[in-house]
């Protein structure tokens, strides 16, 4: 531990000798919500500042609940100004389903531990890697050893449970069961009522399209909801036969469409022991009869030029792996090569996929012509793609409550299969993909082209992200509406709550920034995105967010989002003015707009996912870890002498 | 403006950009509940505001232009025209028209049905023109002329095969664009535009001395240098350490590569930490000393009662270093200098930077690959070696306002590297300089007056496009100032537009301002007698180039310190590849910051006029208004910001 005596170290955090002075007993515990179970506790633990150099750490206690993996600092009361506060889990807890590979790190080597497994050796330091890209590092080398190797074990056996009924959703018991305003609007679409909704919103003919409830107990297919559209010339009988050529019975539903009764068309492919197409085509006949003018649908291949389950991870892990670099050196390595590792990744051709939602906007519009969107089984790129196109063409979804609604529509009810796409479970089905991930950069692509179209913001973006790790809501926990509702009826103990209650994760300031200062509500054309790579991004604030050093103190995004909701503050303030001719409004906006320049000043770039913990001005991030050591500039020289 | 669009059409109709962002974009209106604020336009600010002025002074002087006129400036004439040109777009393919040379610029008008296509180009910007084909060529447009240009463009233009058409074309743009190589005068000198703003009386370098409180205990301010004897690439005005004497400084300066001493650039209000730069120390292979340079070090150390430690910043490499010292040069020696700490920043010379700007053009121009762009990017160093000099000025800082502690920067001559590192560090240090009027005194103060040789970088006036002392060193630090812009995008007073006028006028010769390599020689060609400065006409026309954001910094700190990762570090496209249509991008979150504060100048104005509207009524009526002095404090608040 030669490291630690050399280092320097900030003046919050202690040296190792003084770890010993602690006595047991005095330290904060992990707070448990309704139905949580404590399984183990170790106190003087050491959680490393990510990528510090040198090193910084925090000393506390470790505690693995059926809910959570629990870090709370000995200096807990210090004010977490740049960090979302989150009801169910303070800055350094995770909900352990977010956990994705946990490692052993000795002296020289980094070695994976599987889940499921237990260990006998001794560990000094471990790695806990996180689904949403966050890193944990622990030293173990003050903790009592027997009582680290049981709460390594406890990470390792509950992380990923074998059956759905082990989550903590089946367990959670929230006793305030009040309806909140957040989910007033939300259309849900399990019932028939939101899709006539849909039908009339889009101005789509109920004769050639009709509502249709054959899938009522999940007779027909139990990856399509109980309720979807079809074409009104199909009969139930029909459809029923159909239904059956096709992977996992995912027939043809409607899911958008316009006046002209163009139709966005998602389905699965034929089922590959079927070589008749006949099924397929009577359906098509259908959609065609449907279309004002009987054109035939486009059919866009989604299987063809997209990347499988596996390609889609493979990416994934590689981004995650560059953004977040397991140590400082691999920091180093990564940064002067970062565009070069980026492509190696794919990632960005990934988000390409826009250019296929372009286009197909461009058939629905132009075109006047019917898409039908084909793939597998119907539930991972036909997501993303339908969703995409519906972005492009419809206001409506850019608003937050739309936006649900898409993901409701698309995800939800559709069937993206969460629970095997996310690895919430330990078992054979897993093939983790984050198809959604995916949706929701290209969405984030959206939002940086045209910043005034969105109601919502990034931070809502990211923030949903880090939601769907978090197995309380039911809403991203299963492979299929049937799944849901089967869960539903068996346990009727479980609270089962929506993601879409932002009230209960968030407080009202902090679901404030969830809006686009900058949205135009005026704004309702279509988006022309660009979709090649030299205009695509990279994710900061979501990818980024775990390494503070690299965060811009007191610069960043925050600070246009913040100056602009001030500037709306004064406007609504002087329209206030101007109705209630006279009334003076000054000391409530004067408090709020003090408050927001308040908060510029201390926020830095990644806010509100800061990991500075408040370290404000004159800090200067990540230096050492920035500086060029002397093996880079000798690797430049050659280079630049070939 | 011409520079910035380059390709627009006559400025009556709407142009080209706006045509193609119609396309691209869509309307972008004003929501309805923030009400009906006035522009619809789909176009950038900067340019409807600029096409906005350019109308209004037409009109006012009554001269509108015919279709076969051409825009010309006070001082600017006609010298060619050739008609049967055919301008080789690599974008919307060709157009036929005609080309004028003037004695400043190119300017090319299609005479094709779909409009008016003008290209208009100053022919400072030409680095070489080369004919293209001969008599004997065969296929269409196979003769004629290429422009390589130095702002990452080329133009190619045919001309018919008969008569030797190009032969006049080609004369007159050699003579106009090199006329230093043709025995002629720069245009600067020709050009006799008058505006309201004076920008030679920018900065004054006693004043900015004294904005810094020199003379104090410490430092004064020295003449001994007017009339640029001890160094002649130095300014006539310097500021060093109070107890050295100027026999010391002769000793000094004959230590110090080409006379040029460590004198000061900048220093810290509350520690009296300084920066202060020079060239490399005469060293050489035997390792020679001079006791009074190691003495004006130390003073320069003691001047900071904050730190008995001083950092020697040497901005290049450490073999580059090394490598000096067998052409005399070199660097100090750790043991001579006490309590004296030497770091090597690890920039990269001239020729490495010329390299990977020619490497970043074949990127950028004409077309992209896409496929292979981020790799391609990344081959060409042009971002790493922005990383390189952001993270070196990052240390300056560092040391200056977390240690309290003095550095000494300089590379081998001291005015390119030295230049660079200097004047980012004074910008992230000094929120003074992040101010239009701020940053012009620094580029006076740290780049001209301090002798970077613009004259044999840009290379004015000159047909040696292979000189190798040419280098985009200016270039570089304009780029790096706007990844800092990026990081921190209220920081500034100025927006992205100010930087590209100011690239664009490094090359065009349309103003003194980057003429010439010394303050000497620009004394003794009289350029500010002459000649108009750049600062005359961006600050005539200031509002151009303001930051909607910036009002959001009052109370922001004093530093900032951006983050030299190349996780940060973007491409600047709206400055690289700006000629290509593809891609050119809006900026619709100032568009719509300027929307809201229009927005809310609008409301305070209907709050006063219904103000005085009462009063008016109340007073016929005798009764008091309803609007009572609070209000009024509420609405100059809300003016205030």
């Amino acid at each position: 531990m030669n490291d630690f005596k050399n280092s320097r170290f900030r003046s919050y955090i202690g040296t190792p000798g003084e770890l010993e002075d602690i006595p047991l007993g005095d330290f904060k515990r992990a707070k448990l919500l309704d139905g949580e179970i404590l399984i183990a506790e170790t106190e003087n633990i050491i959680l490393y500042t990510s990528l510090s150099e040198p090193r910084t750490y925090r000393k506390g206690v470790l505690t693995v609940t059926n809910f959570k993996l629990s870090f709370i600092p000995n200096d807990e009361d210090e004010e977490y100004l740049g960090i979302q506060q989150h009801y169910m889990l303070k800055p350094y807890e995770v909900c352990l389903s977010s956990v994705d590979a946990v490692y052993h790190i000795s002296e020289k080597t980094r070695k994976k531990l599987n889940l499921g497994q237990s260990i006998s050796h001794k560990v000094k330091e471990l790695q806990i890697v996180c689904k949403n890209m966050r890193i944990l590092h622990f030293s173990f080398y003050r903790a009592n050893k027997d009582k680290v190797k049981t709460i390594i074990n406890a990470i390792l056996h509950h992380a990923a449970p074998k059956r759905l009924s082990l989550l903590f959703a089946y367990d959670y018991k929230e006793r305030l069961n009040s309806p909140n305003q957040y989910l007033k609007d939300v259309q849900w679409f399990e019932k028939a009522n939101d899709w006539l909704k849909e039908l009339d919103r889009t101005k789509t003919n109920k004769l050639k399209w009709r509502v249709c409830k054959v899938n009522e107990y999940f007779q027909v297919s139990v990856n399509l909801p109980q309720v979807f559209i079809v074409p009104a010339s199909v009969e139930d009988h029909i459809l029923c036969k159909a239904a059956e050529h096709f992977q996992s019975h995912c027939s043809p539903v409607w899911v958008w469409g316009t006046p002209h009764n163009t139709a966005l068309i998602r389905m699965a492919d034929l089922d590959p022991n079927i070589q008749d197409r006949t099924q397929e085509n009577i359906m098509l006949e259908h959609i065609r009869r449907s279309h004002d003018s009987l054109h035939g649908p486009h059919i866009l291949d989604l299987a063809k030029d997209f990347p499988t389950a596996k390609e889609l991870q493979t990416s994934f892990i590689k981004l995650r792996e560059l953004c977040n670099p397991s140590s400082g050196r691999l920091f180093k390595q990564q940064d002067n090569k970062f565009y070069s590792l980026l492509e190696s990744t794919r990632w960005l051709h990934f988000t390409r996929c826009l250019q296929n939602a372009v286009n197909g906007a461009r058939q629905l519009t132009w075109d006047n012509c019917t898409v039908v969107l084909q793939e597998g089984s119907g539930r991972d790129m036909n997501c993303v793609i339908s969703s995409l196109i519906q972005l492009i063409l419809d206001p409506h979804w850019r608003t937050i409550r739309g936006f649900q609604s898409l993901i409701q529509k698309e995800w939800v009810v559709l069937g993206h299969q969460f629970t095997k796409r996310s690895a919430l479970l330990d078992n054979d089905s897993n093939e983790p993909a984050p198809y959604f991930l995916l949706f929701l950069d290209c969405t984030w692509q959206l939002l940086q082209q045209y910043p005034t179209a969105f109601q919502f913001s990034e931070t809502y973006l990211t923030t949903l992200w880090d939601t769907i790790h978090i197995t309380i809501f039911d809403t991203f926990l299963f492979n299929s509406e049937h799944e849901r509702k089967k869960a539903k009826r068996e346990t009727k103990s479980a609270s089962f709550l929506s993601a879409w209650d932002y009230s209960r994760q968030f407080p009202e300031s902090d679901i404030h920034l969830f809006c686009n200062p900058l949205y135009d509500d005026s704004f309702s054309e279509r988006l022309y995105p660009k979709h090649t790579v030299p205009f695509l991004e990279v994710w900061r604030q979501c990818y980024l967010r775990w390494l503070s050093g690299v965060e811009i103190v007191s610069g960043g995004q925050p600070q246009i989002d913040l100056s602009c909701r001030v500037l709306a503050l004064e406007i609504n303030a002087l329209r206030q003015m101007l109705l209630v001719n006279g009334v003076d409004t000054r000391p409530k906006y004067n408090q709020a707009k003090e408050d927001i320049l308040h908060l510029m000043q201390k926020v830095n770039s990644f806010f509100p996912f800061s990991r500075n913990d408040g370290q404000g001005q004159g800090f200067l991030p990540g230096n050492d870890l920035l500086s060029l050591d002397a093996q880079d500039s000798q690797s430049l020289l050659n280079l630049t002498n070939e | 403006m011409e520079q910035y669009d380059g390709f627009m059409q006559n400025s009556k109709s709407s142009s080209l950009t706006s045509k193609l962002d119609t396309g691209s974009w869509g309307k972008t209106s004003p929501s309805k509940s923030y009400c009906s604020s006035s522009s619809t336009s789909t176009e950038n600010v900067v340019s409807t505001l600029e096409r906005r002025k350019n109308t209004k002074s037409n009109n006012e002087t009554g001269f509108s232009l015919r279709p076969d006129e051409i825009p010309l400036l006070p001082g600017e004439k006609i010298c060619e025209h050739a008609r049967d040109v055919t301008y080789l777009c690599p974008y919307n393919g060709p157009a036929r028209g005609v080309l004028t040379i003037t004695n400043y610029k190119l300017y090319f008008r299609s005479a094709d049905k779909d409009g008016n296509k003008v290209i208009d180009v100053p022919l400072g910007v030409v680095s070489r023109i080369e004919k293209v084909g001969g008599a004997s060529s065969k296929g269409e447009n196979a003769y004629g002329i290429e422009i390589f240009c130095k702002d990452m463009r080329n133009l190619r233009f045919a001309h018919k095969q008969e008569n030797h058409s190009r032969r006049d074309v080609f004369e007159k743009l050699h003579q106009h664009a090199f006329p230093l190589s043709n025995k002629l005068k720069l245009f600067a000198f020709d050009y006799t535009e008058t505006f309201p703003e004076n920008g030679w009386a920018v900065y004054e370098p006693i004043a900015e001395l004294k904005r810094m409180g020199i003379n104090n205990d410490m430092w004064k301010i020295t003449k001994i240098n007017e009339n640029y004897d001890i160094c002649d690439s130095y300014p006539a005005v310097w500021a060093v350490p109070q107890h050295v004497t100027d026999d010391e400084i002769k000793s000094v300066a004959n230590f110090r590569s080409r006379g040029r001493i460590p004198v000061l650039s900048w220093i810290h209000s509350e520690s009296q930490a300084t920066i202060t730069r020079c060239s490399q120390p005469l060293v050489g292979v035997g390792g020679k000393k001079c006791r009074e340079d190691e003495k004006y070090i130390s003073l320069i150390m003691d001047a900071n009662a904050q730190s008995d430690k001083m950092f020697l910043m040497d901005a290049r490499p450490t073999a580059n270093a090394v490598a000096n010292k067998a052409k005399g040069g070199g660097y100090e020696s750790e043991d001579s200098y006490k309590n004296a700490e030497l770091v090597f920043l690890d920039i990269h010379n001239i020729h490495v930077m010329r390299e990977s700007l020619r490497k970043l053009k074949e990127l950028c121009f004409p077309n992209i690959e896409e496929m292979k762009w981020l790799s391609g990017l990344e081959s060409t160093y042009w971002l790493k070696h922005i990383k390189c000099i952001l993270a070196g000025a990052v240390r300056i800082v560092d040391k200056v306002e977390n240690h309290k502690t003095s550095v000494l920067v300089h590379c081998s001559d001291g005015w390119d590297r030295t230049a660079q590192l200097t004047a980012l560090a004074m910008l992230m240090l000094d929120p003074y300089y992040r101010t239009i009027k701020g940053f012009e005194v620094l580029i006076e103060k740290e780049w001209l007056s301090f002798g970077h040789k613009f004259q044999q970088r840009v290379g004015h006036g000159d047909d040696h496009h292979s000189d190798a002392d040419r280098s985009p060193v200016f270039l570089q630090f304009i780029d790096c100032v706007w990844q800092i812009t990026q990081q921190f995008p209220n920081a500034f007073e100025f927006n992205e537009y100010l930087l590209i006028t100011i690239l664009d006028h490094l090359y065009s010769c349309r103003f003194g301002t980057f003429l010439f390599n010394t303050e000497r020689e620009r004394v003794q060609e009289r350029v500010k007698e002459l000649t108009v400065s750049l600062w005359s006409y961006t600050n005539s026309q200031i509002d151009l180039y303001r930051n909607p954001l910036h009002w959001a910094n009052t109370n922001q700190q004093q530093v900032i310190i951006p983050i030299a990762s190349l996780r940060h570090i973007k491409l600047w496209k709206t400055y690289y590849c700006r000629w290509n249509p593809s891609m050119r991008i809006q900026d619709p979150v100032y568009q719509r910051i300027r929307e809201l504060l229009r927005l809310k100048e609008q409301l305070v104005k209907q709050i006063e006029e219904c103000r005085k509207e009462q009063q008016s009524r109340f007073s016929k009526a005798n009764a008091l208004p309803i609007w009572t002095d609070q209000e009024i404090g509420f609405v100059r608040w809300v003016l205030e910001i």
